[in-house]
């Protein structure tokens, strides 16, 4: 199953430049309805109050990290099954395993490119092998 | 006390006071009020343009790739006039490079700077670092970064890259 380009995705990162990338390349993979949020409360703020399809986050932003906005969705009935994507440029491996004991459906390094993030949700909405 | 007793009593006092006056040399060598009045400001100035020219530059490049990408292609040679006049805006933004380098190099060499002179202080005194004295901001920042694993950016070869991500992935897949 590929990924309904019609979805609601919301974009997680306290850089407005971060933001501005990610929007781009989602445009040009087909994403038009993107939406935004500065730190991981304006983002929990904003599932409550639309559905998304999709959240990419950032892990470092102030007051609420991604790693926590990941831990609030999952503990979250009605948000826990919300497909999440940390792009992050935390790369060490305690970082990784916490956010996959966390739940965290895939996990982008930055840098990265546009054939990544296409790969890595992808790969969210493939059906399991 | 006898006399002895107070001619080593003079000879420790002695020695206190020279080395009262040799660490305040050292003191002054140390050279604090200028790092704490000018070059410690300068470097945060010099950073905080570092900040603003690069998120200029980086607006301006996705402002011309944002253009380009919404050009009008209908018409071949007013298309072409146009990438080429947005090309030409392109190389001139990434003149900023040349200036944060230079900005860069001069808070590496204010470093250096008081790397220099804190080490000579910190060896001629013996000094030793005593735990526990974090402000409260500093300790609050500590707990938080451990807490939440905000370890930031890798320096080369100490973070994964992302095939070593993927594959950690999937190990860790069904955990």
């Amino acid at each position: 199953m590929a990924a309904d380009t019609g979805m609601p995705i919301l974009v997680v990162d306290d850089y407005k430049t971060m933001i501005r990338i990610i929007r781009n390349l989602l445009k040009q993979l087909g994403f038009e309805d993107v939406d935004e949020a500065a730190d991981g409360k304006e983002a929990l703020g904003k599932l409550k109050e639309k559905k998304y399809g999709l959240v990419i986050s950032d892990w470092n932003m102030e007051p609420m990290t991604g790693y926590e906005l990941l831990r609030e969705v999952r503990a979250d009935p009605d948000l826990s099954k919300t497909p999440f994507i940390m792009v992050t440029a935390e790369s060490k491996t305690e970082n990784v395993v916490a956010a996959k004991k966390a739940g965290v459906n895939n996990y982008i390094v930055k840098p990265f490119n546009a054939a990544t993030l296409k790969n890595k949700i992808d790969s969210v909405f493939a059906p399991a092998a | 006390m006898g006399i002895s007793d107070k001619i080593e009593l003079e000879n420790e006092l002695r020695k206190i006071a020279d080395y009262i006056v040799t660490l305040r040399r050292e003191i002054a060598v140390l050279q604090a009020n200028e790092m704490h009045m000018e070059k410690i400001p300068a470097a945060g100035q010099e950073l905080a343009a570092v900040v603003s020219s690069t998120e200029g530059a980086t607006n301006e490049i996705m402002a011309i790739a944002e253009n380009v990408l919404s050009a009008d292609a209908s018409d071949p040679a007013a298309y072409k006039a146009f990438v080429d006049k947005e090309m030409m805006a392109l190389f001139e933004t990434c003149a900023f490079q040349d200036l944060t380098g230079q900005r860069i190099s001069r808070v590496v060499k204010t470093l250096e700077h008081i790397e220099a002179r804190v080490s000579r202080f910190a060896t001629y005194a013996g000094v030793e670092d005593q735990p526990g004295h974090a402000t409260p901001h500093e300790a609050e920042t500590a707990a938080r970064k451990e807490k939440y694993l905000l370890n930031g950016p890798s320096i080369a070869d100490e973070g994964n890259t992302q095939p070593d991500i993927d594959r950690l992935l999937a190990s860790l897949k069904g955990q």
